[in-house]
């Protein structure tokens, strides 16, 4: 098992070396680069472009160089630990990720709980009643989420949230508690903010889960090792939670790494809608600004998220699934 | 019936007669189907498939649902009234009216009420208040002989054929309201989903290929060849999806036109979506293998393309089919996402999405929520795809 | 001739002659005098300078309260000093240029620029602001190839020619020119002036000429720089207000670092205004500015977060922000805006097609385009019927203004357009009635917008139905603005949609440039604009007769300086203008919905809002506004 993690360790860093060149790649192909987006947007308000100040940015950054050679610059920054420069607000990349991966975290992590825990239940509930009414009410309660456009369910909530609750249009918490230190009622007013995002971006999510685990677990269910246990007189519910359940969930656990971008490119959007100061909305907008070693770094950032989450699931993988491990692991 | 004697006599226990049926023997029996059953057993897997998804009555439901919605996006210019670009400017943000068979307690068939509009001097918001004096007919399958009705149908020859029509512009009929131009937004609907739904279908197509031939190449030889393929997907899934979407989309050439943006957008949500299909296959392959059929199959020498294609395909086809219905549902959303962002589709290009993009504001929550109907079709068809998913998906189960 | 010479003194000196300022007893906010107290803020006389500006308003407000803004984007904080509008010279009111952080300021022909300073006056800061300062920047910054590779801005320059800068002493300093610079004062008083003073006692410690070389090194260092350059250069940013150490002369200064998603903006104890009263301003303490989302701006409008906007508010919101005052306690005012055409439309002189660009370049077809656009149906429609049907063209308020600038070719006729293209000898037209080229092509124009706002597709919409009745089809294509640019810029692009002239409220003083060939963005003649921009390094040469014209009198414009000669020149160009109609204006005078709070006073009912000359609220003096429940809030 060590050699195993130690090799996919050591797979994961030209894996890392790909993903960083299609980053660069991805944030190098819209036309234009920061300063133009900038000159455009200024220009186009009527301001003037103080163009001393776009002469030595482009200077400083090295805009002028070539792609290859801003790529290397950029990579060997990386390396030693330096995400490089936002032009869009002017300092680190790395103190801008700081300060919002609280935020971030708490999004995140609520909303991946919310779909665990939502998508279990209804997932195994509806594969052991199939066909039944109330298989595909749950059904359609679980799949309403994914059909609804996200953006368009975050406007609504926020709206009659508003409406309702008199809860503040946007943003994670009271206009008044921003910029203040933590508290037990900025923590209220994060909480009544926060129920939104975690709905709207989960319930996009659940669908997917519930589907997998219900399919799985009905492949399963009807195998001869579990005829045989209920022709045993095994207890229905013993049954289900010796076996058929941890197998069917094999893939969702293969899904941890996947399940993680799909979270924050959920929450891109709704964080647009909502004013939500996270990452993941920093993210889009450095992209539409073309802030481009903000956006690199960021998805450098995200990518290596998502392998770790990958090699984890692998593992998990690995664990749960006695056929995969002696065989030598996925990977074998 | 026979003179013999019951060999469980004790009076007569020195003998025990052979006995002999004399009905007629078919040593066959047991083997031997009925007609029923012998269609059963002899059919092919599609037609089994096919079999087991009529008893799932939802799917079967969601099956045609999505049927007439694709035949109507086929025939959308007959069933819109009126034509994509035609606009009422005397009616703009009217909202819907309500589709009426009774007028003064008489029968008169489908009809709306007209409305009468005036411009509030304070808000200038433009407000309808019915008329019930006015009655606006609807005509079915009928000539249209109004501004608005003339279409070239599919760009190709020119027509003037609906299914439904007002009876003039001057009684006019609509049914989901009007937008800010006094474009009839039912029409806009029907016309948007051409769009809206061939992106997921071509999408699908593109990704499903593409998913099945690399994760099934991966899932069954292993080695260095799955590793290879699990670093690509590996790469390619370890972005969030949309920032790459969004990143690809704004590099498409600008001065492309529509169709192109258009193919340009399918292609790239199916660039994207073709991993998490391949990692399914991967991964189902990977334990499939393992099992005894497989094993035999590979000890009885079959090849391996006799192995992936007779034995393994089928047996994880279910998992595709589940991935695929999740995957155009999904393509459809890309495209309203991408939109919403600005980076999709535009005006005046007519898909759901942009639709929705033009009704993401708070104003339109409140005062024209109208606009958010393209919400309903987007939804129907998401959930009529899963639903119909979920169906062939237990069909196409073998162990059933 | 006499050297004409403008000599301004002292700020809205009519205010002023009513009082003298030693006769004012100065007051100051509660929240300042506190700090006095405490021994942390030297007394208000020495703080505020000698003369203080004396600024006139409504009436005399009273201190305290926040005062919420939304905006967009965490740059956006610069416009805290657009609002602030704290210039050397600034327009009042009534677009006249009164000295504001200047005691008084003195021309001679534009050619020779005095400056005097206020005695006493001091940064946010505390600390003196002289004309060191002034020299700092010029020595140090603008001439500093590290900090500036191009040199002194263009401004500064006139054919070529750099400015000579003199100090005279601590308060006076002097620029000249051999020929006149008159965009030197408009400048200053721009929404986003040249600052051509920097906070020299603050900025020195990252200047390589004035700071310890090991603590910039660490600095550099520490703040992951790539040089000296670019660390002054991201301290240095009067403008952005993005750091909150720069000292500022700004009413308000930025406390909050970006990015953030709310700044916090608090007074500048040493602000050199005071009311008539004497009080010093500002009168507000603090200035929140929430970031959200534009399409949100809205929203938290209507809900009552915000107590003045109009960023990012646009007339489709007006019904909605309407309803919104039944419930809470704002007003929508609706004030005017000053540009020349909400939308127009430029066909490209310079698309890469002959066959169009020789249409494009024809009067007789930008004519029959002009006279082809239902301008009333799209005001009705779009517009609620409140903007006026106009081409792209000064505005009534103009003194310059004459109707048949509005008017002429603005009418909707289409059987006159019909006559023109048939002059034109685009005669045959094909089964759909749509006409063809000299060499058979359909006559089909791609007209391409920024991808920005839907209101420019919607007008689009409205006109391909009358331009498709004169037999021209018409297809929208909508990208992203720096791709659109490019494209114009190249002449891909055969038309472009755009709104028109920023300033339609000009006098004869003020710079013809819009309407004549000297930018790069005016899309109908990118090239011929580049060409003037980049001194003839790119672009093409002007190459039409009439356009020559129009260049040949805005040079004359610059070397002319009697009012009278300015305004004849100023009306021969805009003829031109008008008789070839080079862009084709649709609407003008739409109007800008402003949120105001109902307790928020002295912010003007009607107005209008510019941003050059403006500056947004800037005319209207932000400081001035007070809320009147102080104590409820």
């Amino acid at each position: 098992m060590l050699r195993y993690i130690a090799l996919r360790l050591l797979v994961m860093i030209p894996t890392l070396l790909a993903v960083s060149a299609i980053v660069f790649l991805i944030i190098q192909l819209p036309p234009g680069d920061y300063l133009e987006t900038l000159i455009a947007e200024m220009q186009s308000r009527g301001e003037a472009v103080d163009q001393n100040q776009i002469a030595a940015l482009r200077q400083a950054y090295g805009l002028d160089n070539s792609p290859v050679e801003q790529y290397f610059s950029w990579l060997f920054g990386l390396l030693q630990g330096d995400f490089g420069w936002s032009f869009e607000h002017n300092r680190p990349v790395s103190e801008l990720i700081g300060q919002r991966i609280l935020l971030t975290f708490v999004v995140t992590f609520s909303t991946i709980l919310f779909i665990w825990v939502v998508s279990f239940v209804i997932g195994t509930y509806v594969a052991t009643r199939q066909y039944s009414v109330s298989d595909h009410t749950a059904t359609l309660i679980g799949y309403l989420g994914l059909a609804t456009p996200n953006f368009l369910l975050a406007l609504v909530l926020m709206y009659f949230a508003n409406q309702w609750f008199d809860t503040s249009i946007g943003g994670i918490m009271n206009d008044e508690y921003r910029n203040q230190p933590w508290s037990w009622g900025k923590m209220l007013s994060v909480l009544e903010h926060l129920w939104i995002p975690v709905i709207v971006i989960g319930t996009s999510g659940t669908a997917g889960m519930i589907r997998r685990l219900r399919a799985n677990l009905l492949d399963e269910l009807q195998k001869q090792y579990v005829v045989t246990a209920r022709a045993k007189g095994l207890h229905p519910r013993k049954l289900l939670w010796k076996y058929p359940l941890r197998v069917a969930l094999n893939p969702f656990i293969a899904d941890i790494g996947s399940i993680l971008p799909e979270v924050i490119s959920g929450s891109a959007v709704v964080a647009v809608v909502l004013n939500l100061d996270i990452t993941g909305r920093m993210l889009l907008d450095a992209l539409r600004a073309q802030d481009m070693f903000l956006a690199g770094s960021f998805l450098m950032f995200l990518a290596m998220l998502v392998v770790i989450g990958t090699l984890l699931s692998d593992l998990a993988l690995a664990a749960l699934d006695p056929r995969i491990r002696l065989s030598g692991g996925t990977t074998r | 019936m026979t003179d013999t004697k019951d060999p469980r006599d004790p009076e007569t226990p020195d003998e025990i007669p052979h006995f002999v049926s004399e009905e007629p023997f078919d040593p066959d029996v047991e083997v031997v189907l009925t007609e029923e059953q012998e269609k059963y057993y002899m059919a092919g897997q599609w037609q089994l498939m096919w079999w087991k998804l009529r008893r799932h009555k939802i799917a079967v439901a969601a099956g045609i649902f999505l049927l007439l919605m694709y035949l109507v996006a086929v025939f959308a210019e007959v069933v819109a009234p009126y034509e994509l670009q035609h606009r009422d400017v005397r009616n703009t943000f009217a909202p819907p009216q309500g589709i009426h068979l009774f007028h003064d307690g008489k029968l008169i068939g489908p009809f709306v009420y007209g409305f009468t509009s005036k411009r509030d001097p304070n808000t200038l918001q433009k407000i309808y208040t019915p008329d019930t004096s006015k009655v606006n007919r609807i005509r079915f399958l009928c000539s249209g002989g109004y501004r608005g009705s003339e279409f070239e149908f599919w760009g190709l020859f020119k027509g003037d054929f609906h299914l439904f029509c007002p009876e003039s512009n001057r009684k006019p009929v609509f049914l989901l309201g009007t937008d800010r131009l006094g474009r009839d937004m039912f029409s806009r609907i029907i016309y948007g989903s051409r769009i809206s739904l061939t992106i997921g279908l071509i999408g699908i197509v593109l990704s499903f290929t593409l998913g099945i031939v690399i994760g099934g190449i991966a899932g069954f030889y292993g080695g260095l060849v799955d590793n290879v393929v699990q670093r690509v997907i590996e790469v390619l899934k370890s972005f969030p999806r949309l920032p790459l979407w969004m990143a690809l989309s704004a590099s498409l050439p600008a001065k492309w036109s529509p169709v192109y943006i258009y193919f340009g957008i399918t292609l790239i949500l199916a660039m994207l979506d073709w991993p998490s299909l391949a990692r399914a296959v991967r991964s189902k392959l990977l334990s499939l293998r393992e099992e005894d059929f497989a094993v035999a199959a590979n000890l009885m020498g079959a090849s391996t393309k006799r192995i992936i294609g007779k034995h393994l395909v089928p047996s994880f086809a279910s998992h595709l089919i589940a991935s695929a219905s999740l995957a155009i549902p999904e393509m459809i959303l890309g495209e309203t996402a991408l939109s919403f962002l600005g980076l999709g589709l535009r005006p005046p290009v007519t898909s759901w999405g942009v639709l929705l993009n033009e009704a993401q504001n708070i104003q339109v929550v409140v005062l024209y929520p109208w606009l958010m109907a393209p919400m309903i079709p987007v939804i129907l068809v998401i959930l009529a795809f899963n639903f119909l998913g979920d169906g062939l998906r237990d069909a196409a189960d073998p162990y059933k | 001739m006499n050297p004409r010479i403008t000599i301004a003194a002292l700020g809205l000196s009519a205010l002023v002659a009513a009082f003298t300022t030693s006769a004012l007893a100065f007051e100051e906010a509660p929240a300042v005098q506190a700090e006095v107290e405490a021994g942390k803020l030297p007394p208000l006389d020495q703080r505020l300078p000698n003369p203080p500006s004396v600024v006139g308003a409504e009436s005399v407000g009273a201190y305290g309260g926040d005062l919420r803004i939304a905006m967009a984007r965490s740059r956006d904080t610069r416009l805290m000093t657009v609002y602030g509008y704290a210039r050397l010279v600034g327009y009042d009111r009534t677009y006249n240029l009164v000295p504001d952080i200047l005691e008084a300021f003195e021309s001679e022909n534009d050619k020779v620029f005095t400056l005097t300073l206020r005695e006493g006056h001091k940064w946010s800061d505390g600390h003196p602001f002289t004309t060191e300062d002034f020299r700092y920047w010029w020595d140090d910054v603008a001439n500093n190839p590290d900090l500036a590779p191009l040199g002194p801005p263009v401004l500064m320059k006139v054919d070529g020619e750099v400015a000579k800068v003199e100090i005279i002493d601590a308060r006076t300093i002097r620029f000249s020119w051999s020929k006149p610079n008159p965009f030197f004062l408009p400048a200053l008083a721009g929404p986003r002036p040249p600052f051509i003073y920097r906070p020299a006692h603050y900025l020195k410690q990252f200047h390589e000429k004035y700071a310890d070389p090991e603590a910039l090194q660490a600095a550099i260092k520490k703040r992951r720089m790539r040089g000296w350059g670019p660390l002054h250069n991201s301290r240095d940013n009067l403008y952005d207000m993005d750091n909150p150490a720069l000292p500022t002369l700004q009413p308000w200064f930025n406390t909050i670092r970006p990015p953030a998603q709310q700044f916090v903006f608090v007074r500048n104890p040493f602000f050199h205004r005071v009311d008539s009263a004497g009080n010093q301003l500002p009168y507000i303490n603090r200035v929140l500015m929430n970031i959200s989302d534009g399409k949100l701006i809205p929203a938290k409008a209507s809900a009552g977060e915000i107590d003045l906007q109009a960023r990012s508010l646009f007339m489709s919101h007006f019904t909605f922000l309407k309803q919104a005052e039944a419930k809470e306690d704002f007003k929508t005012r609706l004030w005017e805006t000053a540009q020349g055409a909400r939308i127009a439309i430029f066909p490209n002189m310079h698309v890469a097609d002959p066959a169009w660009r020789e249409l494009f370049r024809n009067k007789d077809f930008r004519h029959a385009l002009s006279l082809a656009i239902d301008r009333e149906e799209i005001n009705e429609v779009i517009y609620f019927g409140l903007a006026t049907a106009s081409n792209n063209t000064v505005l009534e308020r103009s003194p310059l203004f004459k109707e048949e600038y509005r008017d002429k070719w603005a009418r909707l006729d289409l059987d006159a357009a019909n006559e023109l293209l048939d002059g034109l000898g685009l005669t045959k037209r094909d089964g759909d009635g749509v006409r063809l080229l000299p060499d058979g092509r359909r006559m089909e124009i791609v007209v391409e917008t920024a991808g920005e706002e839907t209101e420019q597709t919607d007008v689009l919409e409205l006109i391909h139905d009358t331009w498709f009745e004169i037999g021209i089809k018409i297809f929208t294509r909508p990208s992203q603005r720096e791709v659109f640019r490019n494209r114009v810029f190249s002449g891909e692009t055969q038309m472009g949609v755009w709104s028109g002239v920023n300033n339609g409220i000009v006098t004869a003083s003020m710079s013809p440039f819009e309407f004549v060939p000297t930018q790069q963005v005016q899309y109908q003649w990118p090239k011929w604009g580049q060409y003037y921009e980049t001194g003839g390094q790119a672009g093409d040469q002007i190459d039409i007769p009439e356009a020559q014209e129009l260049f040949n009198l805005f040079k004359l414009w610059q070397t002319t300086e009697e009012p009278e000669r300015r305004a004849e020149i100023w009306g021969r160009i805009l003829e031109i203008n008008t008789e070839e109609t080079y862009s084709i204006g649709v609407v003008c005078c739409t109007r800008q919905p402003v949120i105001v709070a109902d307790n928020l006073k002295n912010v003007p009912l009607e107005a209008i809002y510019a941003w050059d000359p403006g500056a947004h609220f800037g005319i209207y003096l932000p400081d001035t506004f007070y809320f009147d429940d102080v104590a409820g809030r």
